[in-house]
């Protein structure tokens, strides 16, 4: 990591410190102990399916509660925007000038959005909020069931390129004078799908899903999606975040198994962990997973500075 | 990192940004050429834009695809494209034929809902603000109910919409053949709703249930929401020396298509020309 003073990693654990043996249990039953827990995920896909629910339910029965798409939306009268969308916006808007035509409700909308996702964690959007992710989520389970049972090999790509994405899309937007990344911007197209009805343009979401099937794991997701790096970007700092113990952790790994972003989750491996308490980097998605399987109770949501304050 | 799989190596990085930098300046020479050669967007600029819509090669970006507009029209007017529609998707339009903007709302509720105005609520606002200044001295004097200075305010807000002029077909038009119309224009299965205000003040009404008898064919005249500055039956003569009377297109005609949607022949004998001004239209 540029700029990353190397800290060296905390010596092992003694056998007697091992969170199992503090319980009386051995190794295997522990491992497992945890299994079938899935409080968080169940809170989640509740609200996934409670937060797109709301839009369709405002749009059929004429509600003025959640108007809208995830493009930019208006909650009991109150704008919300996407930030992408609005940089892609700023971005012709500097050959155009056309930014000081937007409304402030728009400015406002922004504004809130960012503010509120800062607090809230950054990439919390994508597993509480994205339609897209909600498929893909499954897709992804389908996709791990047919490379363990050698059906299909696994493609892994680098994960900067969804920062060459991030800034190729402002670029094309620059170029064209047109929101090109909508065109093809799966989470406007499933939120509008869901809330107008569907259209021909779904045949792309179903392209986007067998690829992720058959060929790269959450393709989009991990390697494309501007949206999440945006968000990802705007949780750098966030307080919301998942917190892991050093001390309760049995590495086990049995949260990277879970973990739909694996790589935040670097400390647990043996050997690895530099500090008593870690936490997550701004991927992570907060779904919960980890939390839910963590025999030890090692990782779990947390405010930082929270402690401080209280 | 965890997943050796999960590659942060530099070389591979720079390699398959390579290939994403490649794509995406493909697509930048690509796509502007396709599209000032017109060979994927073969519907954009003849869609009906929602009032108040920024000329078309603005609006195409300003528009945030976000369904506002079509959340908040009380007569579900706007739709949104779908990807045969080129690189229009998901931009907003109005089908007038199957349900017009009838100005129902009063207040061009889908150009101040707009976020990114897109649809500029701004020519809207000016003209209200203009009228109400025009009539000021009027309510002080006492000369004019302050109620129907709101009403002439609200008529000048959609009085001040350009989306597109009608325009009346002759060789089908029924009062070009001196012809009346007798019953329920579009049948009973139509779904379209259009407000009658002598029905219900607010609440649109739908056309299936409405019935009508007129000598002259003039239903485009009478549902016209704009008035006679938009539409009005003049005299005419026909070939064969008879007098009638026909619709005519004037100055003040906003290309809501309230009449395209009321008019009785099929196809419809009077259209509206979307993102077209009177000028381009009839001279």
């Amino acid at each position: 990591m540029i700029g990353k003073k190397e800290k060296q990693p905390l010596p092992p654990k003694p056998k007697d410190q091992m969170p199992h043996v503090k319980l009386n249990m051995t190794y295997k039953e522990w491992m497992h102990r945890h299994e079938g827990r899935h409080t968080w995920r169940n809170r989640r896909w509740a609200f996934v399916i409670f937060i797109n629910l709301l839009f369709v339910v405002s749009f059929t029965f004429d509600l003025a509660v959640l108007e809208g798409s995830l493009n930019g939306s208006r909650l009991i009268g109150f704008y919300l925007m996407d930030p992408y969308v609005s940089l892609e916006l700023a971005t012709i808007s500097l050959r155009t000038h056309y930014w000081h035509n937007v409304t402030m409700n728009m400015i406002i909308g922004i504004i809130t959005i960012l503010t509120f996702y800062f607090l809230m964690g950054g990439r919390t959007f994508c597993s509480w909020v994205c339609p897209y992710h909600f498929i893909a989520e499954w897709a992804e389970k389908l996709h791990k069931y047919l490379v363990k049972k050698r059906k299909i090999k696994e493609h892994h790509f680098n994960r900067g390129l969804r920062y060459v994405f991030w800034v190729g899309f402002l670029i094309l937007a620059l170029v064209t004078k047109r929101l090109i990344f909508q065109e093809i911007n799966p989470v406007g197209i499933v939120s509008r799908a869901l809330i107008y009805g569907p259209g021909l343009i779904l045949l792309w979401i179903l392209a986007l899903i067998t690829f992720e099937i058959v060929y790269s794991q959450r393709f989009w997701c991990r390697y494309v999606c501007p949206i999440g790096t945006t968000w990802s970007i705007v949780g750098k700092l966030s307080p919301v975040t998942i917190k892991f113990e050093y001390e309760k952790c049995g590495h086990c790994r049995k949260c990277q198994d879970v973990c739909l972003v694996p790589h935040v989750l670097w400390f647990v491996v043996k050997g690895r962990a530099t500090q008593a308490q870690h936490y997550v980097g701004s991927d992570c998605i907060k779904c919960g997973y980890c939390v839910d399987i963590c025999p030890g109770d090692a990782l779990n949501f947390s405010i930082k500075g929270l402690s401080k304050i209280v | 990192m965890a997943d050796p799989r999960d590659k942060l190596n530099r070389r591979e990085f720079l390699k398959q940004s390579a290939w994403v930098a490649g794509g995406l300046v493909v697509s930048a020479v690509g796509l502007p050429f396709l599209i000032e050669s017109h060979a994927i967007e073969p519907k954009v600029g003849e869609l009906l834009r929602p009032p108040g819509s920024i000329e078309e090669d603005e609006f195409i970006y300003a528009c945030i695809k976000c369904g506002l507009c079509v959340q908040i029209c009380p007569v579900h007017a706007i739709k949104l494209a779908d990807v045969d529609e080129g690189l229009g998707y998901a931009t907003p339009y109005i089908n007038a034929r199957e349900q017009a903007c009838d100005f129902s709302c009063d207040s061009i509720q889908c150009a101040e809902t707009c976020p990114t105005a897109a649809l500029n609520f701004k020519i809207f606002r000016n003209a209200s603000t203009k009228k109400a200044e025009e009539l000021q001295p009027l309510v002080e004097k006492g000369e004019l109910d302050p109620m129907e200075s709101w009403r002439l305010q609200i008529h000048a807000m959609k009085e001040a919409t350009r989306i597109g002029v009608a325009k009346v077909n002759d060789q089908t038009c029924l009062a070009y053949q001196g012809k009346g119309f007798k019953g329920t224009p579009r049948g009973k299965d139509f779904k379209g709703v259009l407000r009658y205000e002598k029905i219900s003040e607010r609440k649109p009404q739908p056309v299936r249930e409405q019935y009508f008898d007129r000598e002259i064919c003039d239903l485009c005249v009478i549902h016209c929401p704009i008035g006679e500055t938009a539409i009005k039956m003049v005299e005419k003569e026909l070939p064969d020396g008879r007098k009638t009377k026909v619709p005519e297109v004037e100055r003040g005609c906003t290309g809501c298509g309230t009449c395209e949607m009321i008019c009785p022949t099929e196809p419809a004998s009077i259209v509206v020309l979307p993102q077209k001004t009177y000028e381009e239209v009839y001279s």
